[in-house]
């Protein structure tokens, strides 16, 4: 099973007097690619275009060659397709074993027992397998976001698109779901957005949206380098640095252009992210 | 001791297989009581699980339930007969109106956007829930229409307008939200039957023979219209 090809070609998408994508152009083929971007930078509709569910309204995108715009390709692709929305939909009555059992229906598996043992494997990898029977109410949120994760990998797919899977968790749980996505980044295309820079960081590629352009593609070790020469610390607050925040012990890491006498420090994946975000200074 | 000395070679990975399997088997949850019911009626569980496991559904049942149960209720009141019959004949094709405007869409299943992105085509689903909502419904008016008082044929007059406004409901919400598809459907249905009724000298004239033609009219058109536009049925309802 080949990990799945997506193109995207100059892809926009409109909603009234708002543009949300302005011409993004991609190219993926396998392994973990993070889509960061601040709120409202577009992930989530960049994500939705290429689940299908939503079209674009202008540009293209092909999933494997076939074009979404298509009834026959579109449900082609989600033949070969995991996602996971950004508001996980489960309803708090529905046993969690019904509720994956439902989506295993919807995925095309007519088979009772053949639709027990997917759900049972999806259940297993996310660590859900002894909650089976259980109500989704009774979860906690860490758990209902694996079960998220668990719908989404129903089946295999060989393109996995995962919308903040990560949100509002605790960090043993966000370690925990970190490693279920990132065990499949050999299996699969997986694509999951985050506005959380330590969650870019475990990517293969990372892709930097900001108002609906993209603005990097590379991988983690690359956004941290375009920050090189131009992140800093000094004791006391500057002026016309392009961001700036204090640090644990009262000194300031700085952005921007440094000023004459000041040392360059190791730049981060944040510090090349806050750079692309953080307008500049005039 | 080596394995050329074992007697009985084991294949322990297909013996931990099988092990696996029966234990999927022996501790899968088993379907609730509704599902156990259908399927002993004869329906496929993937069918089953498609009716059954969905909410929103479930709610658009109950409220069929309770308001066939309603209607028949009002039409077994033996004191106005023609009168009941007529208020059975605008309420009961409303009854699966509301039903399949409650079981689809963002607003009625909470799973809606993970339900769009399976290979499952939409219209297929919706199709699914509105027969399921739809024949539940019939079930229960049918039974209205068999206590009303003189079993009059024209008990029955509300099939065709029923099947009618339902491919309606459907057709418009090609367009419209689910709520506001049946809410249109329902509010032109109750004018125009009203302004018919306000016009003639019987008080069913809306049910007659021409409006039952135009109500096979109306179900003929709607049909097409959802089917040359099934594509809204698969995509989100996001307002470009």
């Amino acid at each position: 099973m080949r990990a799945a090809q997506v193109l995207a070609f100059g892809l926009t998408r409109r909603f009234r007097s708002t543009e949300a994508l302005r011409g993004v152009d991609l190219a993926l083929e396998g392994g973990l690619i993070t889509l960061l971007g601040p709120n409202g930078s577009g992930k989530t509709t960049l994500l939705r275009c290429l689940a299908t569910v939503d079209l674009p309204s202008g540009g293209s995108t092909l999933i494997d060659g076939l074009d979404p715009r298509h009834e026959s390709d579109r449900i082609e692709i989600r033949r070969r397709l995991g996602y996971q929305p950004q508001a996980p939909g489960m309803t708090p009555s529905s046993r969690v074993f019904d509720l994956l059992d439902y989506l295993a229906v919807l995925k095309g598996h007519d088979d009772d027992r053949v639709r027990r043992h997917l759900v049972y494997r999806a259940l297993e990898e996310v660590g859900l397998d002894e909650r089976v029977g259980d109500d989704v109410g009774d979860l906690s949120g860490g758990m209902i976001q694996r079960l998220g994760v668990a719908q989404a990998i129903l089946g295999q797919p060989t393109l996995l698109l995962l919308d903040e899977p990560a949100a509002g968790l605790d960090p043993d749980e966000r370690f925990r779901l970190r490693e279920i996505v990132a065990a499949r980044r050999h299996r699969a295309t997986v694509v999951v957005s985050t506005h959380l820079t330590d969650e870019a960081a475990i990517g293969d590629t990372v892709l930097v949206l900001i108002e609906g352009r993209l603005r990097f593609v590379g991988s983690p070790e690359a956004l941290a380098a375009t920050a090189a020469d131009r992140a800093w610390i000094q004791d006391t607050e500057p002026v016309g640095a392009r961001a700036t925040w204090r640090l644990g012990d009262g000194r300031y890491r700085c952005l921007g252009q440094p000023p004459p006498g000041a040392a360059p420090v190791d730049p981060t994946l944040e510090d090349g992210y806050l750079l692309l975000t953080s307008p500049v200074r005039a | 001791m080596t394995a050329s000395a074992n007697p009985w070679p084991v294949d322990q990975a297909r013996i931990d297989a099988n092990w696996r399997a029966i234990t999927i088997e022996l501790d899968a949850p088993t379907p609730g009581r509704l599902e156990r019911l259908l399927r002993a009626a004869g329906l496929p569980g993937r069918v089953t699980r498609l009716v059954v496991a969905t909410p929103a559904l479930r709610r658009a049942w109950y409220l069929a339930t309770g308001l066939a149960i309603l209607i028949g209720l009002g039409a077994t009141d033996a004191a106005r007969p023609r009168e009941n019959l007529f208020v059975l004949l605008v309420m009961a094709p409303l009854v699966p109106v509301l039903g399949v405007g409650l079981a689809y869409g963002a607003e009625a299943d909470p799973a809606h956007e993970v339900t769009l992105a399976t290979p499952m085509r939409g219209l297929r689903l919706l199709l699914t829930r509105a027969a399921a909502v739809l024949g539940f419904s019939t079930f229960w008016l049918l039974i209205a229409a068999i206590l009303a008082p003189g079993r009059q044929p024209m008990a029955f007059a509300w099939l065709l307008p029923s099947l009618g406004l339902t491919l309606a409901t459907l057709a418009l919400m090609t367009t419209f939200r689910p709520r506001r598809a049946a809410a249109v459907t329902a509010v032109l249905w109750v004018l125009g039957v009203t302004w018919v009724r306000a016009g003639a000298a019987d008080p069913l004239a809306a049910f007659g023979p021409a409006g039952q033609v135009l109500m096979v009219l109306v179900a003929a058109l709607s049909a097409v219209v959802v089917v040359a536009r099934r594509h809204r049925f698969d995509l989100l309802e996001l307002r470009a």
